[in-house]
């Protein structure tokens, strides 16, 4: 079976000769979560971005649920996006004066697929019975959990997350990684999560860590105190 | 369309559509005043020789002129002000391309925006130009520019004249506000909502290129005939104005670093500046108008009094400041309107500024010392585009390089300028150092 995300090759290069990405390549099978882990600029949000369309490589090509990326017009990838892809960021990114049920509404109202009802994923994030509520009065974990029942709400082939528990304490960030942990697991959907938080990369199944814009490793996730270990030698490199 | 992008837009941030819907609405009024000055002069019952008279004088197609003056003048700073308005949307544009609208669908959404806006503001525009007319036909006629016959008449075409122009400059101004964020890549927009864009690669060129032409059409019309050269003026000022109005971000790139002279307060306020130079043009462009649009009638009218020794006659007089102050009026709404935009936008910056330490005194001084940055950049382009288009038809008509500037004029005008930018910036600034800055900030 063909991997739901699929880079060969990708390099990323900015305009003033920065390169963000070299030769990277990734495949990410469904119902697989992913940790990708490096020290701030080593590439991992370009990768981020690359893999999901947000962002074209220079070089390379990128599958995302069958479908190569990189030939496609600006409309057509959209289109891909809202249809396989579920989001999650650090700062929420929730329209603030929509109600929660609006916001987590927001992909089908955009035409993407209606897989699951608004009421299924609120209850799946544990927020049944907050629909009307304006999202300016939730706390940041319930706003994060808004954000991860608006990922989930079209069924998505893959979940992006980047650092989703940047801004949340480790409790309300341990409800989180659970939530996206239960999207592999329970709906077989391949999760490719960004973090520098060790704790967070733990609850993972493979980590990949990226060192000046290279996949430094690329294996299992083990536990959270030698995945510190891990990036502080890669670091180490770097300095 | 209910995918929420409408309602997100109108109720983020409500004082945005302030600049929009009141300039729409001053649109919706200078054509109305057009119009209904056009049907009072056509249909009032006068004799040929009365016609003929006024056709000498230049006064009958004062309505025409108006008319295509004002829309002219809606293009330009409804589109900036709509511009604006759209900037602020950055964020929320990038999250909605992120998660699955495509670029088409931003455009129609901002496109639905600026139908939605321009509906209400064009109802309350048109019985204010109404009134305005009836006040400008009978000053035409109090001050005998115009017979005595002539009475205020209402152009049978105003409604649907007046919701064309609204919604069509709207429109306009919406859809080049709408080309970069429906076309960024969302990894790009949601960088840029974050640090704010960089300038475009095509904006200052054709910049560049207007005001070339601008002012390579003034040097070539100095040297032909009085007539010609009045003609071409008009193409002069245009090009004049859009050029310096895509100019705007590096003009006040460079003029920023004058504020450094004044002390840690300007650098701060030069660095400010700088990084906000795209939104304050959108300020920029309605005052180089105003600027340049007052000197150039009002020192062609000086220069011309003080070089002939003739002094205008009242009626004269009154024509040309009745005008003037009308489009100056405009104009110097539209900037208030975008400077408040401004502030709005950037609520969190004095709130930053006071986290780290300053109180409020100092950043306030902070702002007024941008608003004077802002300021004098206004009066040097408006003073350039007004020198380019006067000079030539200075020259070929009184054979004079030297315009004569009354000095109260003179201080009014900078002094006026000032006042408006200052108001515009730091009233909302102060209004919010009332709050604690925690509250802008979470």
């Amino acid at each position: 079976m063909e991997s739901v995300i699929s880079m060969t090759s990708v390099s990323r290069r900015y305009p003033r000769g920065v390169v963000a990405l070299r030769d990277v390549s990734l495949d990410v099978p469904a119902g697989q979560f992913v940790a990708v882990m490096g020290a701030t600029g080593s590439g991992k949000s370009t990768l981020l971005h690359c893999a999901a369309g947000l962002d074209l490589p220079t070089g390379g090509q990128v599958r995302l649920a069958g479908h190569d990326l990189t030939t496609m017009g600006e409309a057509q990838r959209t289109r891909l996006r809202r249809d396989h892809a579920g989001f999650v960021f650090q700062a929420y990114n929730l329209l603030s004066e929509l109600s929660v049920r609006q916001n987590v509404a927001l992909p089908f109202r955009l035409g993407g697929p209606r897989r699951h009802t608004v009421d299924e994923v609120l209850a799946q994030v544990g927020l049944a019975g907050f629909g009307k509520r304006p999202v300016g009065e939730l706390s940041g974990g319930q706003r994060q959990r808004v954000a991860i029942a608006r990922a989930l709400v079209t069924a998505p082939a893959v979940v992006f997350a980047d650092e989703p528990t940047g801004a949340l304490d480790p409790t309300t960030g341990g409800r989180i990684l659970a939530l996206l942990r239960a999207a592999a697991d329970r709906d077989g959907a391949a999760v490719l999560m960004v973090t520098h938080d060790p704790a967070a990369a733990a609850w993972s199944d493979r980590l990949v860590l990226l060192h000046d814009g290279e996949i430094a490793h690329d294996g299992p996730a083990p536990a959270a105190a030698e995945i510190a270990d891990r990036l502080r030698g890669v670091s180490a490199v770097a300095a | 369309m209910r995918s929420g992008m409408i309602r997100q837009a109108l109720r983020r941030n409500p004082w945005a559509f302030l600049g929009p819907g009141a300039t729409q609405a001053l649109a919706a009024a200078l054509v109305t005043i057009g119009l209904c000055a056009l049907a009072s002069l056509d249909g009032a019952p006068l004799t040929a020789a009365q016609r003929a008279t006024m056709t000498e004088q230049g006064v009958a197609d004062i309505g025409v002129l108006f008319l295509v003056a004002s829309i002219y003048l809606s293009i330009l700073i409804v589109g900036v002000t709509m511009s604006t308005a759209i900037a602020d949307q950055a964020r929320d544009l990038a999250l909605f391309r992120t998660v699955g609208a495509t670029p088409a669908r931003v455009r129609r959404a901002i496109a639905a925006q600026a139908a939605l806006v321009a509906v209400p503001a064009t109802i309350a525009g048109v019985p204010l130009g109404l009134l305005f007319g009836y006040w400008w036909v009978q000053g035409l006629v109090g001050h005998g520019i115009v017979p005595g016959e002539v009475t205020f008449r209402v152009h049978g075409g105003t409604v649907p004249i007046a919701f064309a122009v609204t919604i069509g400059t709207s429109l306009f101004g919406a859809m080049i506000a709408a080309i970069r964020p429906a076309r960024l890549r969302p990894a790009v927009a949601l960088a840029e909502a974050a640090a704010g864009s960089r300038s475009g690669r095509v904006r200052t060129p054709l910049g560049l290129l207007l005001v070339g032409g601008g002012l390579a059409l003034s040097v070539v019309i100095s040297g032909l005939d009085a007539e010609t050269a009045d003609n071409a003026g008009l193409f002069v000022m245009l090009a004049m104005c859009f050029g310096t109005g895509m100019l705007g971000p590096v003009l006040l790139r460079m003029a920023a670093p004058v504020a450094r002279l004044f002390g840690p307060v300007g650098r701060v306020a030069a660095d400010n500046v700088v990084a906000r130079s795209r939104s304050l043009s959108g300020a920029l462009v309605p005052l180089t108008l105003a600027v340049g649009f007052a000197a150039f009638t009002i020192v062609l009218g000086s220069t011309t009094e003080h070089v002939t020794g003739v002094a205008m006659t009242a009626a004269d007089r009154w024509l040309t400041y009745a005008g003037t102050g009308v489009y100056a009026l405009y104009a110097a709404i539209a900037a208030v309107n975008t400077l408040i935009t401004v502030m709005q936008g950037r609520r969190r910056d004095p709130a930053v500024l006071r986290l780290v330490g300053a109180t409020r005194g100092h950043t306030l001084r902070v702002v007024i010392c941008e608003a004077l940055v802002v300021t004098a950049t206004a009066l040097a382009a408006g003073s350039v585009v007004a020198a380019a288009t006067l000079l030539p038809l200075l020259h070929t008509a009184l054979g004079t390089w030297l315009p004569w500037v009354p000095p109260p004029f003179l201080a009014g005008g900078i002094i006026g300028t000032a006042a408006l930018v200052v108001a515009g910036l730091a009233l909302p600034a102060a209004a919010m150092l009332r709050h604690p800055p925690i509250e802008a900030i979470g």
